[in-house]
């Protein structure tokens, strides 16, 4: 959380996460291109470019079946937050790995030809509309390009100037990116080698999507439908942890969050303005609600980032009825201030 | 205790309730990364034998050049691995036909070169530069073409230099364009026959009228196929003139 754009916040976390990273890339890496020929014990073995660029793209696969499957678990289990907060680490070494990928293939395939190598990686194979021999090369430049752009714009900066809804849509490439990538594989290598690879890849594609589906399950249960109507029920007071909030789902399709602080009720939008983190999962610290994906921060009777931070939130009204914690559905311009309601014990 | 006892927040230190559970996250990552890359490496089909063989050292032979449908020389003069009457398939280096074979159609020539061989499909590669490849006085003779009449094939249509072994893998579906590129370029095109066709297990292919392959060909490379067509001897080399209209996948 800064108020200046540095190119990278580091942290002693953040050190560890790296070196974790590299450690785990670089031992994939050594067992597939130095331990590989010996395991294969292949007489002449595959063409050191080819083994190369196969290495580099199954790794570039494999970390980002990992960042598919981060947020999903962060949702099922909490412990796994820590390593979603520095995610877009692993999304740029994802983009450094699958451009090697991409390096090895186009300096090697598609050089030395009489066609210029764009116009033979795009033009060489035309059977498009064909399953046999289709020209997977073109699925895979759709995710390298996709990485590309994401891992381009994962800074804050660029969260900033294109806002964080503009943001957060733009990432969700990373699901056609990763479909293009399982396509990549079903019509390139699954057509010419052994399935061993493939049946990996369908593997991750199907533990992420069924981590999808498992925590959008969770999120279901775990989420209060507070009903339809001028105010719609969250809660008993007591139901809600100090420090802590329940999140609600009103009938605007909005989430909201409620915390309890110091005996208090408050209620913001549970997105955090900064990357639409899922602040009822957060606690509050030092009076502001902190958000468990990156930190953010912010003070619950107007959900503003506290100075010199500029971040605002939407709040909402609420109210005691019939022993319940009731909310306005209709949330306040970000930045509202809004009386906290005493909630007693 | 207090909120940040177990709550993470990256520019606080890690609360130790979350440490040994980070520390074996980390760790199973690690190890996870090593078991996939040892089971993708070990999934790798062998790729079959062949290669450059450099090992044999710079093959020089003199021969006639015949450009149709690729370059193609008959040797005259050999050695004890190319012996005279043997028909070779010529390509240049990357995805060429020799450069320097240009207008020398018939000529007699000293070719130099290194040889790719996978069982008993061979090419040679003719080196860089114009001593690679010269021309010389006076004329020899080819023998004459022979009909085997027309046959239909099962197999893959595979550029030759990649499926002599210039790139292992250097057939199947995922280097279709590499081969391609290769026969765009002018490197003989060949027919590996899944059936031993005059005991020879690949035919050197050409379009309908002798001339290089059919674009429309160009559809099917690396794929397995049924293909019909005129087939012919010249010298020891099989020439398979394939007709495009007749292509069909298995």
């Amino acid at each position: 959380m800064s108020v200046a754009y540095i190119p990278v916040q580091w942290n002693r976390f953040k050190y560890w996460y790296d070196a974790a990273l590299a450690l785990a890339v670089g031992l994939y890496l050594y067992v597939f291109v130095e331990l590989g020929p010996g395991l294969l014990g292949q007489d002449p073995p595959v063409t050191p470019q080819i083994h190369n660029a196969r290495a580099f793209g199954s790794c570039a696969f494999l970390m980002m079946t990992v960042i598919l499957a981060i947020g999903p678990l962060a949702r099922l289990d909490r412990r796994f937050l820590p390593v979603l907060y520095n995610r877009r680490h692993f999304g740029v070494m994802t983009a450094v790995v699958a451009v090697s990928h991409f390096l090895f293939v186009f300096g090697w395939y598609f050089a030395f030809t009489p066609l210029d190598s764009w116009e033979a990686i795009l033009f060489s194979n035309r059977a498009y509309g064909s399953a046999l021999g289709f020209p997977f090369e073109a699925l895979g430049i759709v995710a390298l390009i996709s990485l590309l752009i994401l891992a381009a714009t994962s800074h804050d900066f660029w969260l900033s100037f294109l806002t964080p809804r503009i943001w957060k849509a733009l990432h969700y490439l990373i699901y056609p990116a990763y479909a293009a990538v399982v396509g990549h594989v079903t019509l390139g290598v699954a057509q010419s080698e052994p399935l061993g690879f493939p049946i990996l890849v369908w593997a991750g594609a199907l533990l992420v999507a069924g981590l999808h589906v498992a925590a959008w399950a969770h999120e279901r249960r775990r989420d209060v439908d507070s009903g339809a109507g001028s105010w719609e029920a969250v809660c008993r007071p007591a139901e809600i942890a100090e420090g802590r909030a329940r999140v609600a789902r009103l009938s605007t399709g909005e989430r909201v969050a409620v915390f309890r602080h110091e005996g208090r009720l408050s209620a913001i939008s549970n997105a955090c303005a900064h990357q639409n983190g899922p602040l009822g999962e957060g606690r509050v610290i030092d009076g502001c609600v902190t958000c468990p994906w990156h930190g953010f921060q912010y003070r619950l009777e107007d959900g503003c980032a506290p100075a010199p931070f500029t971040e605002k939130l939407p709040t909402y009204r609420l109210r005691l009825r019939n022993g319940f914690v009731e909310v306005d559905p209709r949330a306040n311009p970000p930045g509202t201030p809004v009386t906290p309601l005493e909630a007693g014990a | 205790m207090s909120a940040r006892d177990e709550f993470f927040v990256g520019f606080f230190p890690v609360p130790p309730g979350l440490r040994a559970f980070l520390l074996a996250a980390g760790a199973l990552l690690i190890l996870v990364f090593g078991a996939v890359g040892w089971l993708a490496a070990t999934a790798q089909r062998a790729p079959e034998a062949g290669g450059f063989r450099f090992d044999l050292g710079e093959q020089e032979v003199t021969g006639v050049l015949q450009l149709s449908p690729y370059p193609l020389l008959y040797v005259t003069e050999g050695n004890e691995r190319l012996p005279a009457g043997r028909t070779m398939m010529l390509s240049g280096g990357g995805k060429f036909s020799p450069p320097q074979a240009e207008g020398m159609d018939g000529t007699l020539v000293r070719a130099k070169g290194v040889i790719l061989k996978r069982g008993d499909l061979d090419m040679l590669q003719i080196g860089w530069g114009p001593e690679a490849l010269t021309p010389l006085e006076g004329a020899a003779a080819i023998p004459a073409e022979v009909p085997l009449g027309r046959w239909r094939l099962t197999g893959e249509i595979c550029d030759g230099k990649c499926a002599a072994g210039a790139m292992r893998p250097g057939r199947g579906l995922a280097h279709k364009a590499c081969a391609n590129l290769c026969v765009i370029g002018g490197v003989p095109a060949v027919f590996v026959s899944a059936a031993p066709v005059e005991g020879s297990e690949f035919l050197l292919l050409a379009g309908p009228d002798g001339g290089p392959l059919p674009e429309a060909a160009l559809a099917h490379m690396a794929a397995i196929v049924t293909a019909e067509g005129e087939i012919s001897r010249r010298g020891d080399l099989l020439v398979f003139r394939i007709d495009p209209a007749s292509l069909a996948p298995i």
